[in-house]
């Protein structure tokens, strides 16, 4: 399946789904010391969510993180 | 005399953004030369792997530690009420703060809200429990939804985002200013000289957030500093009360018994 994150595509093989903890820990560096929160399809996923929440198949992850704004 | 925002008295009145300073450092000089406590941010697409994201984090919150402040996020950047509420959601989480200053562009040429956008996402924002600082346009009857909604703080603008063209339409901030007299009005958006600010805090406006003005300005953190003195100046103004307006001259010095002049006419 393939899967975007941030709008990159990722392959992830055969896999049918993965928990949004696997799809961080696949592609981010140490996850758990960052400071970020994410969003599937365009909805917010909790952190306390993440292992149960599945991604599939031509779903969007956005990964957010602090900047400066007005 | 202190700024109230849902409860929360601050000293200052100056609400400041965190944007396009020359540098981090400069922000951070400049941020403690307002005066301000409240600093607005926003959030981004970003790996957190690159790290940038985490470092200008850190340095925000030592920015916010040290004035004793408070984080006000936006929305920047949204056009629907579903990713005003979703990028709320995420800021949320992360900032750990009720606080948003919600934000729904409905036209990219001058980045003016979406007035129907904008109050969907605040109805939804308030019955899950924010504290929604909606900037808006000068419409009287949009802010009265706003604030009838439950925003007990109303951010209009004075002219579109980062333009600094001051005070486009005076008449429609007093309008606002005197029919809801017991919203806090902050003026957002559009302010480019302290003057600017003076005068909206003439009007008996709550307070003023900016950022360009001062982020763009020769020298950030002077100008910082002048804009906090702008607004202790217009607002010790509004509370003296300003005189009437007259349409004929009247000498300031008195004219009884004026020496010299006219004596023989």
């Amino acid at each position: 399946m393939n899967i975007h994150i941030n709008g990159k595509a990722y392959p992830l093989g055969n896999e049918t789904h993965i928990s949004v903890s696997s799809a961080l820990t696949l592609h981010f560096i140490e996850p758990q010391q960052s400071t970020f929160a994410v969003a599937l399809n365009g909805d917010f996923v909790g952190k306390t969510d993440y292992d149960t929440t599945m991604v599939k198949n031509g779903d969007s992850l956005d990964v957010l993180q602090p900047i400066q704004g007005g | 005399m202190s700024l109230n925002i849902y409860g929360q008295n601050l000293d200052s009145r100056l609400l400041i953004g965190s944007a396009l300073y020359p540098s981090p450092q400069v922000m951070k000089q400049a941020i403690l030369a307002s005066g301000s406590q409240v600093v607005t941010l926003s959030l981004k697409r970003q790996n957190p792997a690159e790290q940038a994201g985490q470092q200008i984090w850190h340095y925000l919150q030592e920015v916010v530690t040290e004035v004793n402040g408070h984080l006000l996020p936006n929305t920047a950047g949204c056009k629907t009420a579903k990713e005003a509420v979703t990028l709320a959601k995420l800021s949320r989480e992360i900032f750990q703060t009720n606080w948003l200053k919600l934000e729904v562009i409905g036209d990219d040429y001058n980045l003016q809200p979406d007035p129907i956008e904008l109050l969907h996402a605040a109805e939804e924002l308030i019955k899950d429990g924010f504290k929604v600082l909606p900037y808006c346009t000068d419409d009287l009857v949009l802010c009265q939804r706003l604030y009838d909604l439950g925003c007990e703080v109303i951010m209009p603008w004075a002219s579109p985002i980062g333009t600094g063209k001051g005070l486009m339409n005076p008449y429609n901030l007093e309008t606002i200013r005197l029919r809801l007299p017991d919203a806090t009005l902050i003026l957002d958006a559009g302010i480019g000289k302290p003057s600017d600010a003076c005068l909206a805090m003439e009007m008996g406006y709550d307070g003023i957030l900016l950022n360009s003005a001062v982020a763009l300005a020769d020298n950030p953190v002077l100008m910082a500093k002048a804009f906090g003195q702008a607004l202790q100046a217009g607002e010790q103004g509004y509370v003296a009360g300003v005189m009437q307006e007259r349409q004929t001259a009247h000498p300031s010095t008195p004219t009884l018994d004026t020496p010299f002049w006219h004596q023989n006419s």
